[in-house]
């Protein structure tokens, strides 16, 4: 039972902080876009400025009725958000926190992430089918169309991080941006990646939030169009696990650009290393969740237009820019 | 370790396939497809091949899957179910060929590939690469041609079927 | 690790999956469905046999990259042709599709 690896499933990084993070999240969802929008937001629940409103919120979800409409497919109905769920902490699972705080290190890190990724619209577009409603299949099958617009240029802005640290391993990736980039001044410039390849996280951070379809690409959730889509027939505890789901891949995606550009657990100051992973995410998080109260959502032609040649076109340019910053030293 | 864990996918794989074909929903039988596949993909980390069961996973459950459940969405799971017509002669056949490949499988294991070799130099991701790029480059561009064509016949029927509608 | 003959076993097993499918099935997915079950036998089979060879062999890795890549293009193909013959049809039973024409 205290076995180290028995520890991080079930404590750190696993099940019990995902389940934290999710109401914090769900907090500072709220919190930044009440700010934006010159609200107060969550308020009362507690002294810090209502950190515990997502929990109780979280409780109140869990005690009510699990109501399932006549005419849906129960068995998917029940585990498509489940599974959804389940997927979303396997990824945080694949994340090196530190080299030590890591639950399984692949040597193919960064690809199964991106293929376990690829799942989730399978699971939607199976939860609104379920629901045997109309908004609910609107929403999985945007789900389905918004898959084809984000995937392709997700997987060619995540090759320039590969081409440049040599390993598809999520531990080598840090360790290799772990050289200082210039050292002006006697102030060292860390060597991440968010410089060389500053068009690759553009357009990672662009196509993750696609992913994660949050606001600006929320087209299965369209809550003003399509009433919260592949989420509207679902009840209490249901509703909670698809809407922390979300939650999960923001957080998980947002630790995994900071390993990806941002140097994972390095910092030029020294603080433990954990707490520079946590500022990374906060930071990521963060402007993920600015994006959803500064732009409105796009359409779904404007989206898969964009991505099929904008996008694409950008990740080809920075495979390009990666080749010469690459092999052009060499020659 | 491994015996279990082979036989456990194994039976996935097996049960998957078995019931994607005799559910009666389709749309429970694209997805036992999709369990198939995975247990294909856990197989294939087994094997060392790593790189393939990423491929395998993102290829297969992720395009593929997804098209077929997109289809028998659109088609409507009911559809085109008719009255399933055993053919005796065809699942003689098939079955005899099965068990022919098994029994050339038998006799040819025991001989040369019952090594019990570690892959360390062979597997490698980088080794895989320099195969894939370097030797058979010529093939890999070859099929991204094919690929093109496949996009390119995709996109007529699809659009020659909006022009007739 | 597993002998050979194992996993040739379930490739065989698969194989004959796909074969009882492609025998007794009428709807146009379910003979799809059939044809995928086929290339995962075979592709299980080939990576079987380039690993536990002696010295294993890379080469084979290689073949199913490009064995799964058409497999997946095989497929979108397939139910490009397939919603085109629904909507001349209205059915996806291949025995009903006897007209050459639409």
């Amino acid at each position: 039972m205290t076995s180290p690896l028995f520890f991080k499933v079930a404590v750190f990084p696993g099940l019990t902080s995902i389940g934290i993070i999710i109401a914090l999240f769900i907090w500072l969802d709220r919190k930044i876009t009440a700010r934006v929008q010159l609200r107060v937001g969550p308020l009362y629940a507690s002294p810090l400025g209502g950190v515990l409103q997502s929990f109780a919120d979280l409780i109140k979800f869990a005690f009510k009725e699990l109501f399932i409409p006549r005419n849906a497919d129960k068995f998917f109905f029940v585990a498509a958000p489940v599974l959804a769920l389940i997927g979303g902490a396997g990824l945080v699972g694949l994340i090196p926190f530190t080299p030590e705080w890591q639950i399984s290190n692949l040597e193919l890190g960064l690809p199964a992430f991106l293929a376990f990724v690829t799942l989730s619209p399978m699971l939607i577009l199976l939860a609104g089918w379920s629901a045997n409603s109309k908004y609910p299949f609107i929403g999985g099958l945007r789900s389905l169309f918004q898959q084809t617009a984000y995937e392709i240029p997700l997987w060619l802005s995540a090759i320039g991080v590969v081409m440049m640290a040599g390993t598809m391993n999520l531990i080598g990736i840090v360790q290799a941006q772990s050289k200082p980039w210039v050292i002006f001044l006697g102030l060292s410039i860390p060597g991440w990646y968010i410089i060389p390849q500053a068009l690759g996280a553009l357009l990672f951070f662009i196509t993750a939030t696609a992913e994660m379809e949050r606001i600006p690409f929320d087209l299965p959730e369209a809550e003003p169009e399509i009433i919260m889509g592949w989420q509207a027939e679902y009840p209490g505890f249901l509703f909670m696990s698809a809407a922390g789901a979300s939650f999960v891949r923001l957080y998980a995606f947002s630790a995994l650009f900071s390993v990806l550009y941002l140097g994972g657990w390095m910092g030029p100051a020294p603080v433990p290393a954990l707490l520079w992973t946590a500022i990374k995410i906060i930071i990521v998080s963060s402007l993920i969740i600015l994006l959803r109260a500064t732009f409105p959502r796009v359409r779904i032609d404007q989206l898969l237009r964009a991505g099929w040649t904008y996008l694409l076109g950008l990740a080809f340019l920075n495979i390009v820019i990666t080749y010469l910053l690459v092999v052009g030293p060499r020659i | 370790m491994p015996d279990i864990a082979f036989f456990g996918f194994a039976a996935v794989t097996v049960l998957g396939a078995i019931l994607a074909l005799e559910s009666r929903d389709l749309v429970y039988g694209a997805v036992s497809l999709g369990v198939s596949f995975l247990g294909v993909a856990s197989l294939f980390f087994l094997l060392d091949a790593a790189y393939i069961g990423v491929f395998q996973i993102a290829v297969y459950i992720g395009a593929v899957v997804i098209l077929i459940l997109f289809t028998v969405m659109l088609v409507g799971p009911a559809k085109g179910e008719g009255p399933t017509e055993f053919r005796r002669t065809a699942l003689f056949i098939g079955i005899l060929v099965a068990m022919m490949l098994g029994v050339g499988g038998a006799l040819a294991s025991p001989s040369a590939f019952s090594t019990n070799q570690p892959c360390t130099p062979e597997c490698d991701l980088a080794q895989f690469s320099q195969s894939l790029l370097v030797t058979y480059s010529v093939q890999l561009a070859v099929l991204s041609l094919v690929f093109a064509a496949a996009v390119i016949g995709a996109l007529t029927l699809a659009k020659s079927e909006r022009g007739t509608a | 690790m597993e002998p050979l003959a194992s996993f040739f076993g379930l490739s065989a097993t698969l194989l004959a999956i796909g074969i009882y499918g492609l025998a007794t099935k009428r709807s146009a997915i379910r003979i799809l469905f059939s044809v995928e079950l086929i290339y995962n036998a075979a592709n299980l089979n080939i990576v079987a046999f380039a690993r536990l060879r002696n010295p294993p062999l890379v080469t084979g890795q290689v073949l199913v990259i490009f064995s799964i890549a058409l497999a997946a293009m095989e497929a979108a193909v397939g139910l490009a042709i397939i919603l085109l013959a629904f909507r001349l049809n209205s059915d996806i039973d291949l025995r009903k599709m006897t007209r050459l024409k639409g």
